[in-house]
């Protein structure tokens, strides 16, 4: 069923034309098309056959069958017309991935007028999904997207269809959502972290231990401390309940600069970048990051992490 | 609530011109909401937090935050007395019912995070013992904007635990020009008179409470709460927290006002300082101005 | 293999009901092995659905579909034909539907279920039948609904609301097709054998035939008169001619060597001689009446109607003797047009042959008859006068009419006009008949039916079988053919009143009625009267709905159009659908989904539209303070009532200590108005 590629492009960009991505949209009959499906045509064969029975019989009745047959349809047309009409979409959440690898938008569907049943969803080379919103109420879906490579990538055009109340009719409408997905970049493993801090910070992180600061001495505890800092060496041997004092090394934090990693491709930066925020992560060291026209402070956990790699994906647009 | 009145005016006359955020300051007190202020240091903060405490006659402290400082210097020590052998607790500066926190994002996450604990649960464990603050309780914050080297800025999920969040700025040039004619600050402040002292702030803030609001004011309340999170130039939308919150402020908003009913007025009033620090806009957003857009798209009135 | 069904549980028992449903015509009709058949799929089904039980392999249905092949030729003989076709048609239905497992096989299922209730429609065209196939049709769409809701909230009790709303709405869709869809002429003929010939009348006439016809009520035919009605006494409706007696029975004949195309004429063939005498004499006479006959099936040729008809409608016949002949045995319910004029039947003449069979008689019957004959003859001086002796003989002596005659011996005619004396219409006609052949006169015996009842709702005549009735044609010279009753001689009541007046005018005659449980219709109460309502609509659904044939559609558009052209049915049929599916759209697209707004909600959004309206537009967060204040600055003069307004709604719409009451809603409402006054 593909087009040839000159009709398609044509037909696309009447598409685009047609329905301009928005961030939310409100099905109306500008947007929805509709026709008849396999079954639907097979249907209307039944209705012309009992026609051309009536017709040789002369019997009135099987005729007004065919005929209620034929209303049907039409009323038909109107019902599954209705299922798709005043259907909203909006933007949900996204999910970021690697380049790659697959993420995921959420499309939140909202019926403002009347419910929908068995509304189907999917963008192109994907899996149908369904779902059925009743009315004043909303629904979500996550709906997976392949990342091809770093950056920004846009929603492709969802096709949103339906085929309720009597799978006569298939009525469907195309809808770009402004909606995009953030692709990190693939991370690209480098043996020097380019952090600020040095090399023996680097050291610690391979050695394994916990902690990168120097050992500074001992003073008595302090409810409150962390208990992995105790010397419990020391308190078993009677000198009693003290911590561990550690200096901090210079600058308090780890930084990823951007500038240090000179000489190499933008986007082989940004893969460094994200191999070393992956390394960073488990430490449980704050660690910050600078690009060009963006500082994040340094910090820890999960939505940090996130912060920090979609700073990377958005990169030079944040 | 010509108690209120006066109160305002009491603290209006050491924090110039800056009405608007008095207000907003007493209504956070009277919400029993913590108050984050965030400004540039010299703004009057400090003389802020120092008059809203003389005029209801607080107790208060001020901590000046800094990197090297522990949970224990806020919160208290417990002590092993070998002697006895047992711990005793030293209170910190936490127990006192007005706490100002100088530049608390100059402190590490950890003892921000115990600062905060106290002030969402208003009590503070240390081994295992239990020791409720003083009541009324609050906490004043404030945080440096601009200067970011070496600081620790609060991550969205603690800023929730201040009810509200403004910023003085800068007077305007007739204010400042009283300004500079008066005398010494700190003076003036400690000559002011207590309005109401801490009982007076207790009862007051039941009142709060009793305000009416109407389920058309609550259904109004709900679409902005949903609003924030239908619109996807948020990261998240508000959560079902700051939603009470914001009705509580704008209760006390009422109050403050001197009405016994909330109005959409209210909602709006409160709604910048109650909502944009919980709020962060998608790449290069400003929250201010969307939180702002929704006040105006957002339909007052059902259709 | 393990078989998912994938058919979803709420619409499982909707798919048995439809299946059972739109098979219940054919079984009530067709073997009883179908009916087993059904029982077993749906049990297997049942049992399928219960996880008792797998679903029949491959083999197993093969096995049934060749049992039920095989069935079907045992029961009818062959495969082909509507009767073994439909059979077979309902048994392939159901194994259908043992092996639907997926939804293609669910389509499948549906769209024969349509087939199914046409093929009712075959063999029966009743109100009740059509209404039946339509509970079938949305039966059939509430699995239409349910095979494609795959939903979790399903419910199968909410499928069949919907198609029953979609059902409803296909309705007055369905008659706008039907009246103006034109109906075009059948691609080729077909007949289907209808309903089976009831009681009705024979193609002879003997003794006790009419008098069994007469215990039965049921309907013969039913006439619709345009204008004028002739009375009761004139209505006889003739039906056959009986010109050949063999001394017991009445028969058919034509003289020897007579050609079809000499005693019927057919439209479009060559006019025979006495047609065209008809015809010309046809346009002077003022008598006559305009009707429409719906006759019952009788699987006979021959139609009723009265003297000298005129087709109007083509199918049929006009035969010599003065009736019409139907091309094909009445099998269906058949309606046709006649126009009677009944002062002409003097120009038809008599041929040579034609008198020596309306005079023959058999050579040994009737001797005692002939004699009185004879004696008549010699005695009078024209057949005019002959016929009046028979008939004063009748009613001189004591001649009875009755329903239950005494049996008749070897010599029928002597013995009942000198013994019996007893006899019901045909045994008056009968030896009238012989009487006048014997006396010289060409006679012969009419057989049809006389009177007929008008409705309650005075629309049209029922003739019912106890109607049918037999007389005498008289050949008078000068007159032509001329009626003769004799039955009228020995009871006069039979002709003017009827059978059942005449009946329970007769001692033994209410007995009888009794006995037979024959009740007049207007009789009784309240089940009479809803009879009487049955019977009128399903006369109109004879004439309006199955009578609505393309002679009849082309009447009504043209009345409708002007003009039967091509353009003007389908711009009437566009227009008419298009009026149909708009309202439609409106009701179905155009309601609003919005709770209702409270009526301080609407007050509100009334002034925000007003002041949007009439001066810069305003955004939707406005409180009502902000409203009054956009409002003051763009109309100063109306600030003070503008500020009015806002408090009294604020106070009122926020302050729940005081909800609106109705009169402080009027006060708002004038605050509004004034202020709408100054708004321009």
């Amino acid at each position: 069923m593909q087009l040839p590629a000159p009709i398609r492009n044509l037909y696309e960009r009447w598409l685009a034309r047609r329905l301009p991505p928005a961030r939310q949209i409100v099905l109306d009959q500008r947007r929805i098309f509709i026709f008849p499906t396999g079954y639907g045509f097979f249907y209307l064969l039944v209705a012309a056959l009992l026609f051309i029975g009536g017709i040789n019989y002369e019997n009135n009745l099987i005729l007004a069958l065919s005929f209620l047959l034929a209303s049907l349809f039409m009323v038909a047309i109107l019902h599954t017309f209705r299922n798709l009409s005043a259907l909203g979409i909006r933007n949900g959440g996204s999910e970021s991935g690697f380049a790659g690898e697959e993420g995921a938008l959420e499309i939140v569907l909202f019926a403002q007028r009347r419910e929908h049943h068995c509304v189907w969803l999917r963008w192109r080379g994907q899996d149908d999904q369904q779902i059925s919103i009743r009315r004043g109420e909303e629904e979500s879906l996550w709906l997976n997207l392949p990342l091809a490579k770093r950056g920004r990538v846009m929603a492709p055009r969802l096709k949103v269809e339906s085929r309720f109340p009597l799978g006569l009719l298939r009525t469907w409408s195309y809808v770009s959502l402004d909606h995009y997905c953030l692709a990190w970049p693939r991370p690209e493993e480098s043996l020097d972290c380019p952090a600020d801090g040095g090399k023996e910070n680097q050291q610690a992180f391979s050695s394994g231990q916990s902690g990168n600061d120097e050992f500074q001495g001992l003073r008595s505890y302090i409810p409150g401390d962390s208990l992995r800092r105790v010397d419990w060496k020391g308190y078993a041997r009677g000198r009693g309940l003290n911590t561990k004092q550690f200096e901090e090394p210079v600058g308090g934090r780890l930084w990823l600069r951007w500038d240090r990693l000179q000489g190499l491709g933008e986007e082989q930066r940004l893969s460094v970048l994200s191999y070393w925020i992956l390394q960073l992560d488990p430490q449980r060291q704050p660690y910050g990051l600078k690009l060009p026209g963006l500082t994040l402070a340094p910090d820890t956990g999960d939505v940090h992490r996130w912060r920090l790699l979609d700073a990377l994906a958005s990169y030079p647009d944040f | 609530m010509q108690a209120l009145d006066k109160a305002l005016a009491q603290v209006g006359r050491v924090v110039l011109g800056k009405e608007e955020q008095l207000k907003l300051a007493l209504t956070c007190m009277l919400a029993n909401g913590h108050l984050l202020i965030e400004d540039l240091p010299g703004m009057g903060k400090t003389t802020l937090a120092h008059a809203l405490a003389r005029v209801f006659k607080l107790e208060y402290r001020r901590v000046q935050f800094t990197s090297d400082m522990l949970p224990a210097d806020i919160l208290g020590v417990s002590v092993f007395d070998p002697n006895t052998q047992q711990f005793s607790l030293r209170e910190g500066p936490v127990f006192t019912q007005l706490l100002l926190a100088d530049e608390i994002n100059r402190a590490t996450p950890k003892t921000q995070s115990a600062l905060l604990e106290a002030m969402e649960e208003r009590q503070v464990t240390l081994d295992g013992v239990t020791r409720p603050l003083p009541q009324p309780f609050f906490v004043v914050a404030t945080q440096n904007p601009v200067d970011q080297a070496g600081t620790f800025v609060l991550p969205e999920s603690q800023l929730d635990r201040f009810l509200m969040r403004i910023s003085l700025g800068y007077p305007a040039p007739e204010v400042e020009l009283q300004l500079l004619a008066g005398g010494d600050l700190r003076e003036q402040v400690r000559e002011l008179q207590a309005v109401i002292n801490s009982e007076g702030l207790i009862k007051l803030s039941r009142v709060v409470g009793k305000v009416r609001a109407s389920h058309e004011l609550l259904d109004y309340v709900q679409r902005l709460l949903d609003a924030t999170r239908s619109d996807d130039r948020f990261v998240a939308g508000l959560s079902p927290r700051a939603g009470l919150g914001l009705l509580k402020a704008a209760r006390a908003w009422a109050l403050v006002s001197g009405r016994d009913y909330v109005l959409p007025e209210d909602v709006q009033a409160v709604w910048p300082s109650v909502a944009e620090h919980r709020l962060s806009a998608r790449q290069g957003g400003s929250v201010a101005a969307i939180t702002q857009s929704l006040l105006q798209s957002v339909p007052v009135i059902r259709r | 293999m393990a078989r998912i069904y994938q058919v979803p549980s709420h619409t499982r028992l909707w798919l048995a009901l439809a299946v059972l449903l739109c098979s219940i015509p054919q079984l009530v009709k067709g073997p009883l092995w179908q009916a087993g058949l059904l029982v077993l799929v749906i049990l297997i089904r049942w049992l399928v659905e219960q996880q008792r039980l797998t679903l029949p392999g491959r083999m197993v249905r093969s096995l049934l579909l060749i049992g039920a092949v095989a069935l079907t030729f045992y029961s009818f003989g062959r495969l082909y034909g509507p009767e073994a076709g439909v059979a077979l048609l309902v048994s392939l239905f159901a194994l259908k539907y043992l092996e639907v497992v997926q939804q293609r096989d669910a389509y499948v299922v549906i769209v024969l279920g349509y087939f199914v209730c046409g093929t009712a429609l075959l063999f029966s065209q009743t109100p009740g039948m059509f209404l039946y196939v339509v509970l079938c049709m949305t039966v059939l769409t509430s699995c239409l609904v349910g095979i494609n809701h795959s939903d979790t909230r399903a419910s199968g009790f909410l499928h069949g609301k919907r198609a029953l709303v979609i059902t409803l709405q296909s309705i007055p869709l369905m008659m706008v097709l039907f009246l103006l869809v034109p109906r075009v002429a059948p691609l080729w003929n077909m007949q289907v054998g209808g309903d089976k010939a009831r009681t009705g009348m024979s193609d002879s006439m003997s003794p006790g035939q009419i008098s069994e016809l007469s215990e039965s009520a049921e309907l013969a035919f039913r006439v619709d008169f345009q204008g004028d009605v002739p009375p009761r006494a004139q209505r006889y409706w003739r039906g056959l001619t009986l010109s050949h007696y063999d001394g017991r029975t009445w028969q058919q004949a034509v003289p020897k060597g007579q050609l079809e195309s000499e005693y019927l004429y057919r439209r479009g063939t060559e006019k025979p001689d006495w047609y065209r005498k008809l015809e010309s004499r046809r346009s002077y006479e003022q008598e006559r009446y305009l009707y429409e006959v719906i006759a019952e099936p009788s699987q006979r040729r021959w139609l009723f109607s009265l003297a000298v008809p005129f087709p109007l409608d083509g199918d049929m016949a006009l035969a010599k003797d003065m009736r019409l002949v139907a091309n094909q045995p009445v099998s269906q319910r058949l309606a046709y047009r006649v126009e009677s004029v009944p002062a002409i039947n003097e120009v038809i003449g008599l041929t040579p042959q034609e008198r020596q069979l309306m005079l023959s008689l058999p050579q040994n019957a009737g001797k005692k008859a002939r004699g009185l004959a004879h004696q008549w003859r010699k005695e009078s001086s024209s057949a005019r006068d002959i016929s009046q002796r028979a008939l004063r003989y009748f009613r001189d002596q004591p001649f009875h009419y009755t329903l239950r005659p005494p049996r008749l011996t070897a010599d029928p005619v002597d013995d009942f006009l000198f013994r019996t004396r007893r006899g019901f219409c045909e045994h008056y006609a009968s030896s009238f008949t012989f009487l006048m052949r014997a006396a010289g006169v060409p006679a012969r015996v009419v057989v049809g039916y006389q009177g007929g009842e008008q409705n309650d709702m005075g629309t049209h005549f029922l003739v019912r079988q106890y109607d049918a009735h037999a007389w005498s044609e008289i050949w008078l010279e000068g007159e032509g053919w001329t009626r003769v009753d004799p039955t009228g001689a020995v009871a006069p009541d039979r002709i003017e009143l009827g059978l059942r007046e005449a009946l329970e005018n007769s001692e033994d005659g209410r007995d009888l009625l009794a006995d037979l449980g024959l009740r007049r219709f207007s009789d009784g109460g309240l089940f009479a009267k809803v009879s009487q309502w049955i019977d009128y609509v399903d006369f109109r659904w004879q004439t309006w709905v199955l009578g609505y044939d393309r002679a009849f559609q082309s009447d009504f558009l043209e009345s409708l159009l002007g003009a039967v052209t091509p353009a003007r049915i389908a711009i009437a049929l566009i227009i008419a659908v298009a009026i149909l599916m708009g309202f439609y759209a409106f009701f179905l697209l155009w309601q609003t989904g919005n709770e209702k707004l409270t009526l301080m909600e609407r007050e509100y959004w009334r002034l925000h539209q007003r002041a949007s309206e009439r001066g810069r537009p305003l955004v939707a967060g406005l409180t009502p303070m902000q409203l009054c204040q956009a409002i003051s600055e763009q109309w100063p003069q109306a600030a003070v009532a503008a500020e009015n307004w806002a408090k009294y709604y604020q106070k009122l719409h926020y302050d729940p200590l005081s909800p609106p009451d109705k009169q402080q809603k009027r006060h708002l409402r004038s605050l509004r108005n004034r202020l709408y006054k100054l708004l321009d």
